[in-house]
């Protein structure tokens, strides 16, 4: 697989309001932020950023939708072809009884499915390993990183600028 | 616009509206068979409905204060007001107690001597379900529901003007507090006991111990789609203005929770019934699935399919139109559900007296059950008295909402409310 190597310039913030007006300024300043990191969801962020909403819900209700499916269809074939019992002197097809196994099946399929699927589409899927700016934007630190591969030194030297007006407490840049 | 006034056309256009209601009870009355029991079980019917909607907002005021939420306070004068007719509610309710005491209405089973007295399963049941203990539940029991209502609803109105905030540490709003968590048990087990003796002993020889939950979130849906579609309204007249799209959303969340958590009690209750398959049992649901099939599926896609898929989507909970197309489907939804609670056990019981006490009325009983206005399905009567109980409860809640401020202007979680954001993409819309 062909690797494209980036030169990352990212500063560091300490507190996440101080983060938030950076980002709001940056937007202002028409920079072009290529992530931002933090270690836990930053309540206002998707407005700063412009984000759109996810669709991970959507991708929620099918998985739900195929969950409930199999779980039915599952009860009702192995009630009804592969072992049918006679419970209590009910019908084979005992659709009361199989209402619950396919909630659960429901709940199981979302569930799953949205974590699996929000892992991978966030970068994070089965055997894939991202490079990490900063071991602290895991932890305590939060984090605004520019891709500067293309800029020249002068653009360079407006981000800098941008991080020291914006309050950030340590500017550095790493190549991923 | 903090103040509101029902205008002399809003007042004309509900006592019009009441009066219908009226006229369809009395044609009711006047048409009925010789017990009345078509009017008796839609008078149970529409009382018990709209004094549980005016306890379980006293339920969420107080459910919401214990839990320190702020964001329903900029609404909470609805509530207050909701709950206020809990009053109108037990006067309500009198004929009916009068009507265990003087024999002129059947909707009790249990309320006949003569076949208590032969029937071992109701002698049994006596020790609760006679006229005795049922009035005092009633007149006891709702009276403290009153009472925590007007002790709610006066200090919250006292915050108004005499709150003093941080510089007397927010006394009033404590003294709220302090009853609402005091009301919290007491609602939970007493309204379990009324439901018992107004509706589930209408089937006097049937139980469940889910109907009492099923039956209390029924009300909290009903609450909560009249909630929405009454504030929708008063914004469209102007009031509420800090009422925003977010509040909406929440209260979506709410109805759509709710209809789900009732759909939840309600397959609980008929699942286990089903499988232990115990004949006393299973009687109420084989009477509702034989001769009421399109009222008790019906039910089940009103209250649950529909809502389900209609408030699902996030963003379909800001959307005006379709919050009203939910509220307006959960709230006559929930309205047969109480209709499918009443009818076949009251009408099952006037049958039985009717044919007399001879033995064979059991059997009298079962051979005349057939599709009739009022019991198999709700008739133009039913939806006239519907709407005059409707037209009553609001000219009732909305002079409460004329006697004070739209906006508490004390109540400590005034400006989270007014704050209040639940949806970051709202600045996309």
């Amino acid at each position: 697989m062909k690797t494209t190597h980036k030169e990352v310039l990212f500063g560091l913030y300490d507190d996440e309001s101080v983060l938030l007006h950076a980002v709001h300024k940056a937007k202002h300043d028409h920079l072009e932020i290529m992530d931002v990191f933090t270690p836990f969801p930053v309540h206002g962020m998707e407005e700063a950023l412009h984000l759109s909403e996810s669709r991970l819900h959507i991708a929620g209700f099918i998985y739900g939708a195929i969950g409930a499916l199999t779980g039915f269809l599952a009860m009702t074939w192995i009630f009804t072809r592969d072992w049918p019992i006679i419970f209590g002197g009910k019908p084979y097809w005992s659709v009361p009884a199989f209402i619950p196994i396919t909630f659960e099946m429901t709940v199981l399929f979302a569930s799953v499915g949205m974590v699996v699927t929000f892992f991978t589409v966030s970068g994070m899927g089965f055997g894939v390993t991202n490079p990490t700016l900063d071991d602290r934007i895991t932890d305590d630190k939060f984090c605004i990183a520019f891709d500067v591969s293309q800029s020249e030194e002068e653009d360079v030297e407006r981000l800098k600028g941008f991080f020291r007006e914006s309050g950030a407490s340590e500017v550095n840049t790493k190549t991923i | 616009m903090n103040q509101f006034t029902l205008q002399s056309r809003q007042r004309t256009f509900l006592i019009g509206f009441m009066l219908l209601g009226l006229l369809c009870m009395v044609i009711t009355y006047l048409t009925d068979d010789a017990l009345h029991t078509r009017f008796w079980t839609n008078y149970l019917h529409n009382t018990v409905f709209f004094l549980g909607i005016g306890f379980i907002s006293l339920f969420i005021l107080a459910a919401f204060t214990t839990s320190w939420a702020g964001w329903y306070v900029g609404m909470k004068r609805v509530w207050e007001s909701f709950s206020l007719f809990l009053i109108p509610g037990l006067v309500l309710m009198i004929p009916i107690i009068l009507g265990l005491w003087g024999h002129f209405h059947h909707l009790y089973h249990w309320a006949d001597k003569a076949e208590v007295a032969k029937d071992a399963i109701l002698t049994g049941k006596s020790g609760f379900l006679n006229p005795v203990w049922y009035t005092l539940g009633t007149l006891i029991l709702v009276g403290a529901w009153i009472f925590f209502a007007l002790k709610l609803r006066q200090l919250s109105v006292l915050e108004d003007t005499q709150g003093k905030g941080v510089a007397d540490n927010f006394s009033i709003h404590r003294w709220i507090r302090f009853w609402s968590a005091v009301f919290l048990p007491i609602a939970g087990f007493s309204s379990a006991v009324l439901i018992w003796q107004w509706l589930m002993s209408v089937d006097s020889h049937w139980y469940s111990t889910m109907f009492a939950w099923y039956t209390g979130a029924s009300w909290f849906v009903s609450a909560m789609a009249l909630t929405i579609l009454l504030l929708v309204y008063l914004k469209g007249q102007g009031y509420f203005a800090h009422v925003t799209t977010n509040h909406f959303h929440d209260l979506g969340k709410f109805l759509f929770a709710f209809s789900v958590f009732w759909t939840y009690l309600w397959f609980s209750q008929f699942m286990l019934i089903w499988y232990a398959n115990i004949g006393e049992e299973t009687i109420y649901f084989h009477e509702r699935m034989t001769n009421y099939p399109a009222l008790f599926y019906g039910n089940l896609i009103l209250n649950f399919v529909l809502p389900f898929l209609v408030l699902m989507r996030n963003d379909s909970k800001r959307k005006t139109g379709i919050m009203v197309t939910g509220a307006v489907i959960t709230f006559l939804g929930h309205w047969l559900d109480f209709f499918l609670m009443v009818k076949p056990g009251a009408r099952h019981t006037a049958m039985e007296a009717m044919a007399g006490h001879g033995g064979h009325g059991e059997e009298a009983a079962h051979h005349a059950l057939g599709v009739a206005a009022g019991f198999s399905y709700p008739g133009l009567l039913e939806l006239g008295t519907m709407l005059g109980f409707l037209a009553f409860f609001l000219y009732f809640v909305l002079t409460r909402l004329e006697k004070a401020s739209l906006l508490p202007h004390n109540d400590p979680y005034l400006q989270e409310s007014k704050h209040h954001a639940v949806w970051p993409f709202a600045e996309h819309e």
